[in-house]
Parts: C-alpha cells; sequence; structure tokens
C-alpha cells in the first residue's frame, strides 16, 4: 500500500516533482520511488556534490569518509541507505542530513549516487591480518591507538576500517597527504633558548598555541613568550614507501585494518 | 521565605516611601521617558547613554568618551559578568539608559540589567512555538526605545513593545505568518511616531517587507514591499510568479536621514538563492539599498548592489550616513561595505555611486561601471557541477555591524577572505520549507584557508589605510571612541582593543566565546567609562581601576 502510494508520487514526479516530505514518512519505502529519474539524478549531483562529496570524493570513491561505490554490491538497500542518510550514522562524523532536508532529495541523492555504483564490491580482503597486526603494532601502534591501546600523537584507528576507503588508507600510509587532519597539523615551536618543540596542533589563536609534543605532553604556549611558532610541512606521520613497508606487509596491514570495525569501552 | 532585612532597615524603606523621600536625594533629578531629541542627538550630547543601534542615527557606533584610551586600556578590569542562561548567542546591541541595561538575547528573551553590578532587574521570555521555521540561527538584534517603551521583534515574526520599568507586554503586533517562512530578527528603528521593522525568512519563499507601526497604539501606519507587486515599476524584473515568493527579507536595521526625513535600509537576496533559472531579471529591490521617505514608506530611490544574485549576497549590511569632503567638494553620502565583496560611497540624496571598489578578494565582478552596475566576469552561476566564486556565500562581510570615525573619516569594517565552490539545483517551493536550490562549499585547504582583516577604508577613495590579519574570520561588530581606540573580537574569542589610526593591537582579553554579529558599547556609570561586551551567552562589564583615567576627564 505504501509502495504504491509513492509510485503514485513518483509517476506525477516526472511532471511537476512535489516534494516528498519529511514529516510523512513512518517507514520510508525499500526502493528508491526517484531511482533511473534523469531529472531527480541532475538534482541529486548538486545535492551530493556539495553536501557529501568533501568527505566521500567527487568520484564518491570515498576521502574522510568511505567509499560509496560499493555499498549496493555489498548488500545495502535502498531503504537501508535511506535510514543511514535520515539518522546519520551516531557517534561517528558521518552527519545526518537534518530534518530540513525533506525526504525528495535524499532519494535525489540516492538516484545519483546510484549511477556510480560499480556492479561487484572490488574490495576484496585478500591479505593475513594476523600478520597485518603485527606490523600494525611494530610500525603504527607507537603514535596510534586501536581499541584501547597504543599512542596518541595520532588519531585511533579503532574504526578504521569501516571510516575511510582502502584506496585512501594506501594512500596516506605512503605518504601522499591532501591534507592534515584537524587536530594533528604538524607544529614547530622555537623557544626563547633556542630549544625546538615539535608536535600536532590542537587548538591556536593570535595569541597562543595548543598542541601534542612527541612525547605526548599535551601543552600550551603564549606566542610572546617563544621565539617563534610555525607550522610544519610534514605530517608528524612518517611516509612509509616500499623500503619500510613491503607490498605484502601493506596488504596484509590493510587486512587488518579492515577489522577494525569500531572500539566499545563498556566495561563487561 | 521572606529575606533577611534588619528591622531598622525595613522601618527605614518603609518611611522612605510613606514619606515619598527619594532615596539617594543628592542625585540628580532622573530622566523622564526616552525622547525623540535623544534618540537625534544620538551619543552627541555626552554619551553617557546608548539608545539607538548604531549609537546615532546614522550608525557611526562612535563614542565621544575619552577617558579609556590607548595608554590606559591594558588596564580594564572586568566589573562583572551577567549569564542568560539560555542557549544560543548574544547577537545585540545593548541599550543603556540611567545606569540601566536593555538587552536582547537568543529566543527572544530579553532583560533589563543593572549596570553597577550586573544583576537582573527584570526578565521577559517570550513563548515561541515548536514549529519556527527562523532560518539562521535563533536570534535577535536589539531593542529600539521611545517614550518609556522598548520594542523588539520575534522570531515568530511579531513585534512587541514592553513596558521599560518591568518588561511587560504593552501591545504585540504581528509581522507575518511564521509557518509560511516569516521570522524577525533586527533591532528596531524608531523615527518620530513609528517603530520601523522588516522581516527575515529570505530562504523561505516569503515576500519581504519594511513595515512601520504607531509607536503609541500599535497599529501598522505604511508597509513596503522590498518586491513591487503587479502594476508597480520593477514587477517585471521578475520572471512569471517567481515575485511572490522571491525573499528579499530586511533583517538587519537601517539608517535614517533627519534633514531629508528618509530612512535607509539594505535588503536580503532574492529566493530561491542558487538556482535562479525561475527568476530571471534584475529582482528588484533584492540586494539594494532601498530609501524611503520615514512617514509613508514610499521609494525615494534604490540602488541595486547585486543585480539578479546568485551566491546568496544579502546586501543586509548597515548602512553608514556622513557629510564628508571629496576631491574637494562636501557630500552627503551613505557608505556600505558588501557581502559581496565591494565596498561603496554612494551620494545619498541621488543613489549615485561615488566609489565602488572591492574590499576583499572578489572574482565575481570585475569592477562597477559608470551606471552603477557591477561588471560580470564569466562562469559565476552556480549548477550541478559547481562553480568556485570569491566571496563565499557567508560574503566579504556581513550583519556584524561596521563603524566610522568622523574626526578622520576612516570606515571601519570586519571584513572575510574566503571562497566556495557554489552548486544549485532545482528546488520546490513548498510553504514554509527552505527554499534555496543549492548549496556552497567553502574552500578550506592546507593552502586556502578563510582568514579575518579588520580593515580601515578612505570612504573618498576606497582605499584601505590600515589592516589588522586573524588566522580565522570574525563575525564581531565595531565601535570606536573619540580616544583613537577601535574595539572588537577575533574569530577565537579574544576582544580586541586596536588603535584606529593605525590598527595596531593595544590590548585583548580571552572571552571564551566570540562576539557573534554583536559590538561592545560604551557609556558613563558614575563618572567612570563603561565598556560593556557581549560574548556567547555572557555580558562583561569592563572599566579602569579605581583612580586610573580620571585626569584626563
Ligand atoms: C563530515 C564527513 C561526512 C559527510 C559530510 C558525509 N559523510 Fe557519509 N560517512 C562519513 C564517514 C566517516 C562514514 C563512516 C562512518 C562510520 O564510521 O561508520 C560515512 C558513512 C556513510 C555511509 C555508510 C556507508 C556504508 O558502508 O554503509 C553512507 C551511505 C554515507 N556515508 C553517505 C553519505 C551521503 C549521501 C552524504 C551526503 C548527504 C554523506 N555521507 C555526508 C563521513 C561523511
Ligand atoms: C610518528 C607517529 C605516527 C606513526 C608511526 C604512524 N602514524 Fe599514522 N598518523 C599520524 C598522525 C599525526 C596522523 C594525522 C595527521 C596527518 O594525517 O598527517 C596520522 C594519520 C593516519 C591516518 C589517517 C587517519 C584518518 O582518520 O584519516 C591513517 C589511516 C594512518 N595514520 C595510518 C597509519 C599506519 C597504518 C601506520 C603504520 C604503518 C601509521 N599511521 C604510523 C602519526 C603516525
Amino acid at each position: 500500500m505504501r509502495v504504491l502510494a509513492v509510485s503514485a508520487f513518483a509517476a506525477v514526479c516526472l511532471m511537476g516533482c512535489p516534494v516528498l516530505r519529511a514529516q510523512d514518512t513512518g517507514e520510508p519505502p525499500a526502493v528508491n520511488p526517484l531511482s533511473g529519474n534523469a531529472v531527480a539524478i541532475q538534482t541529486g549531483m548538486g545535492l551530493f556534490r556539495s553536501r557529501c562529496a568533501d568527505c566521500h570524493g567527487m568520484d564518491a570513491r570515498g576521502v574522510r569518509g568511505p567509499d560509496l561505490t560499493q555499498v549496493w554490491a555489498s548488500g545495502r538497500t535502498d531503504g537501508g541507505l535511506f535510514r543511514t542518510l535520515r539518522r546519520g550514522i551516531p557517534g561517528t562524523e558521518m552527519p545526518s542530513v537534518g530534518p530540513r532536508t525533506p525526504d525528495d532529495e535524499v532519494w535525489k541523492i540516492l538516484a545519483y549516487l546510484k549511477t556510480l555504483a560499480a556492479p561487484t564490491a572490488t574490495d576484496v580482503v585478500a591479505g593475513n591480518s594476523q600478520n597485518g597486526e603485527r606490523v600494525f603494532r611494530t610500525q603504527c601502534a607507537g603514535c596510534h591507538r586501536a581499541n584501547g591501546t597504543g599512542g596518541r600523537l595520532g588519531p585511533d584507528l579503532s574504526r578504521i576500517g569501516i571510516a575511510r576507503a582502502r584506496n585512501a588508507i594506501v594512500r596516506r600510509v605512503r605518504g601522499a597527504t591532501e591534507d592534515f587532519l584537524d587536530g594533528y597539523e604538524p607544529v614547530i615551536i622555537t623557544l626563547k633558548n633556542g630549544q625546538t618543540v615539535r608536535g600536532v596542533r590542537k587548538n591556536g589563536d593570535l595569541f597562543s598555541v595548543q598542541i601534542m609534543d612527541g612525547r605526548e605532553r599535551i601543552q600550551g604556549y603564549l606566542r610572546a613568550d617563544v621565539k617563534d611558532v610555525q607550522p610544519g610541512k610534514q605530517s608528524a606521520m612518517p611516509v612509509f614507501g616500499p623500503e619500510r613497508l613491503s607490498e605484502s606487509d601493506l596488504n596484509d596491514l590493510l587486512a587488518y585494518l579492515g577489522t577494525l570495525k569500531g572500539f566499545d569501552p563498556s566495561v563487561k | 521565605m521572606r529575606p533577611m532585612i534588619p528591622r531598622f532597615v525595613r522601618l527605614a524603606l518603609v518611611s522612605a516611601a510613606v514619606l515619598g523621600v527619594t532615596l539617594g536625594a543628592q542625585q540628580a533629578t532622573p530622566p523622564g521617558p526616552v525622547t525623540n531629541q535623544e534618540l537625534l542627538d544620538g551619543l552627541k550630547a555626552d554619551g553617557s547613554n546608548w539608545l539607538t543601534f548604531g549609537g546615532n542615527y546614522a550608525n557611526h557606533r562612535f563614542s565621544p568618551l575619552t577617558q579609556i584610551t590607548p595608554e590606559n586600556v591594558g588596564s580594564l578590569q572586568p566589573k562583572w559578568t551577567f549569564q542568560t542562561a539560555t542557549l544560543g548567542n548574544f547577537e545585540t546591541t545593548t541599550l543603556v539608559r540611567d545606569n540601566v541595561l536593555y538587552v536582547t538575547g537568543p529566543l527572544n528573551v530579553a532583560w533589563a540589567v543593572d549596570a553597577r553590578s550586573g544583576r537582573q532587574i527584570w526578565r521577559y521570555r517570550r513563548e515561541l512555538p515548536d514549529n519556527l521555521t527562523a532560518c539562521c540561527g535563533l536570534v535577535n538584534r536589539g531593542f529600539a526605545a521611545l517614550g518609556e517603551r522598548l520594542f523588539m521583534v520575534t522570531l515568530d515574526a511579531h513585534l512587541l513593545a514592553l513596558d521599560m520599568k518591568t518588561g511587560a507586554v504593552v501591545w504585540d503586533a504581528i509581522l507575518g505568518d511564521y509557518k509560511t517562512g516569516y521570522a524577525a530578527t533586527l533591532a528596531p528603528l524608531v523615527v518620530k511616531d513609528k517603530v520601523i521593522v522588516g522581516v527575515a525568512g529570505g530562504e523561505y519563499g516569503i515576500r519581504g517587507f519594511i513595515d512601520a507601526y504607531d509607536a503609541q497604539s500599535g497599529k501598522r501606519a505604511w508597509r513596503f514591499y522590498t518586491i513591487p507587486g503587479p502594476g508597480d515599476p520593477g514587477n517585471n524584473t521578475w520572471q512569471g510568479e517567481s515575485w511572490k515568493i522571491g525573499g528579499t527579507g530586511v533583517w538587519v536595521t537601517g539608517a535614517y536621514d533627519p534633514e531629508t526625513n528618509a530612512i535607509f535600509f539594505g535588503t536580503g537576496n532574492p529566493g530561491p538563492d542558487y538556482h535562479s533559472e525561475s527568476r530571471e531579471g534584475d529582482n528588484l529591490y533584492s540586494c539594494s539599498l532601498v530609501v524611503l521617505d520615514a512617514d509613508t514608506g514610499t521609494l525615494k530611490w534604490h540602488y541595486q548592489f547585486t543585480p539578479h544574485d546568485v551566491h546568496d549576497y544579502d546586501s543586509t549590511e548597515v548602512p553608514i550616513l556622513a557629510d564628508i569632503p571629496i576631491s574637494g567638494q562636501p557630500r552627503k553620502v551613505v557608505m556600505f561595505a558588501n557581502r559581496n565583496g565591494f565596498y561603496y560611497t554612494l551620494d545619498r540624496t541621488t543613489g549615485r555611486v561615488i566609489v565602488a571598489k572591492p574590499f576583499v578578494q572578489t572574482t565575481w565582478a570585475k569592477s562597477i561601471d559608470a551606471q552603477g552596475r557591477p561588471m560580470l566576469q564569466p562562469g559565476h552561476r552556480p549548477d550541478e557541477k559547481g562553480e568556485r566564486t570569491c566571496p563565499d556565500l557567508t560574503g566579504g562581510t556581513n550583519f556584524w555591524p561596521p563603524s566610522f570615525d568622523p574626526r578622520t573619516r576612516l570606515f571601519f569594517v570586519n571584513a572575510r577572505e574566503a571562497c566556495a565552490t557554489f552548486y544549485a539545483y532545482k528546488p520546490e517551493y513548498v510553504p514554509g520549507q527552505r527554499f534555496t536550490g543549492g548549496a556552497q562549499q567553502l574552500v578550506n585547504n592546507r593552502d586556502e584557508k578563510p582568514f579575518g582583516a579588520f580593515r580601515a577604508i578612505d570612504p573618498a577613495t576606497g582605499e584601505r589605510k590600515w589592516e589588522f590579519l586573524t588566522p580565522t574570520p570574525s563575525r564581531a561588530g565595531i565601535l570606536t571612541t573619540a580616544s583613537n581606540l577601535l574595539f572588537t573580537g577575533d574569530g577565537e574569542g579574544n576582544l580586541l582593543a586596536l588603535n584606529s589610526r593605525t590598527g595596531t593591537l593595544l590590548w585583548r582579553y580571552q572571552m571564551g566565546a566570540t562576539l557573534h554579529g554583536t559590538s561592545p558599547v560604551t557609556y558613563m556609570l558614575d563618572g567612570k567609562q563603561q565598556l560593556l561586551v557581549p560574548a556567547g551567552t555572557t555580558l562583561t562589564a569592563w572599566a579602569l581601576p579605581d583612580g586610573a583615567g580620571n585626569a584626563t576627564r
């Protein structure tokens, strides 16, 4: 019944495109009522580029968020994706589209995304995750926490297997930094006595800067009390070229990172 | 429980009241109701009060007070802090009269606060409907005052008159239907016996207007639609029926020129904001300065800064009036730093452009031609693929008030340097729903980050006299004083005092929240100059320590 009503909507939509109001949904339809609709796809492109591309990339292949071209291939449904967009993924960087976005705009985004979808999943996990975990412990855990252990100079990677596209991780590990993450920009402070302190910038303004240094000391400095504060050009994370991290170790590492799907800190 | 007041004190209070004795009889006679003359005088007389949004009708935000100076500003001390205990932030200009502050806060809560102690005298709170549409922050920009009344607009698009002594509602007039997207946020402008206001809602397919209400009765005296109806000149600048839902709100207070009885208001963007195929044409009087007769609301002249805007460049910035020499000639001008990136000096009687120059990086137009029309650069009409334009939608500046020093004839603006990729896609109009047809992505990466700049502009040439740069853009308004001080805030919560002649930093204090759309005000209290700073949900009053500064009086 519900589905029928909506497809009637979709038929009208070809002529006038009524707005499917955010309020009038109990359960969303299981299938995108605007799927394949050329006008909807066109609008969906604008919506996607302005609202999602910053994190998921213009091509939807993932930057600060996961690759979205494989969501259908990996078994997700229109209805389920609709709910993900409506609600966001609480506790992660994935925002909800917000109550002011009408349902039809959500469907338009999904109609457009569908045109980018890969027919089958291409991210096949092939490495040895046990070896990957060992590599992680020796090469990465000094700066990154996973499931409650590890260093804190870099971001926590406990959810990296879901939160980032595999390609984006490879690019990051091999050293191609498009940008530094907020709160992790490299900074070099020269004290009055000539000593330098290197760290990542947590906050700052015209008069002060707050950092975590290489020994994980968090500390603020007044600019007036130091000689110089300079943004670093290189990430605090070293470049892991093939000489440091072989192709096969990287593959294993990726397999391990793929298993990291969120840390539950509750005491059981 | 009764307060514990010692018996003899209670007796004394009672007898004073019974005998009609004024407590503190040595005080000067307290001022009576706020008069039109006081509003006309602005801060000219002695700067002891602050009675209109811009300090004076010309919106100078320039105080004659000189106790606080570049030399002693560093010893300012906080006297008290007032907290709203609400969500949201102050975006208000505080009115000050007879040692009492009148201030509007977020969510249409408002207070009278004792300037000596920071203690509340009364509080007003409006019951707001749950399904408010108010687009861009549940804010309010301040009161206007006349007689024994304060005037305030509300987020559900009403205009209220409150009793200055109690905060009780005297009358309540409806501006528009909030359910169809109308809202109101500006500080009203009182001219003679009228209260002049406008409506917000440009993102919701409203048809904007400026209204005048009788201060006594609350009856509407006139309405000026910012979008002309059928048969009116300018209606043909809107394609088809698009004029009915063309936005063009008015949400920042204008200026008043008593000499010509003219009011000057900046108008908002046309809607839908970015996807403009449905509204081909110049879309008058969106993104314009409209100049109306204060008694009748009839249009004297208009100047459209951005014809057929597609970047949400509302012209709802604060206009400033002044008489200044330009090329040796005395000129009556209106000065305007626009969200679209250009600074303008217009002839106040004709509306002709005298100066028009970018004050930030501006890519959508090359320059303004002799007729006052922007010469567009190609490729700046947004679509689904996106196009990059500077400034971004928040603009080169915005609703936060600028200031003007009539002695040095410098115009001070809080500028933003930012670019964005603009997208447009076809929207559907549903009453009460957002109707913008697009969005922007701010350009913000390692190589290109938005930043802020406080700039002093010579209105005779549009040239920059100095600038003070900040690493992030700020939304603070500006206050200047006759002792060469400029007070404002940066984007990180620092209250700043600069030398207004040179732009050098003299003093700063971390307020813990930014001055968002507000500017500090200054006034006298018991012989001492005060600086009042709204930041986040706090008001803080500053003054020099006892003994300091008095010598310069
Ligand atoms: C601020 C960055 C950001 C923005 C903006 C953003 N996303 Fe996300 N998105 C993420 C992150 C991060 C995740 C992974 C969250 C997690 O840890 O589970 C995610 C997850 C998702 C998922 C789930 C993927 C899966 O495999 O199930 C979908 C679908 C999605 N986003 C779609 C969108 C769409 C469509 C938009 C625009 C309307 C959008 N996102 C905007 C960051 C973002
Ligand atoms: C010396 C410290 C250090 C080491 C060792 C290190 N990293 Fe990092 N890493 C950082 C910092 C700091 C950042 C954030 C700044 C940036 O992106 O440049 C970061 C960022 C990342 C990110 C991006 C996270 C996100 O949320 O997008 C990934 C993925 C990552 N590191 C993986 C690794 C892996 C895998 C290793 C081991 C092979 C490793 N890192 C070793 C310091 C380190």
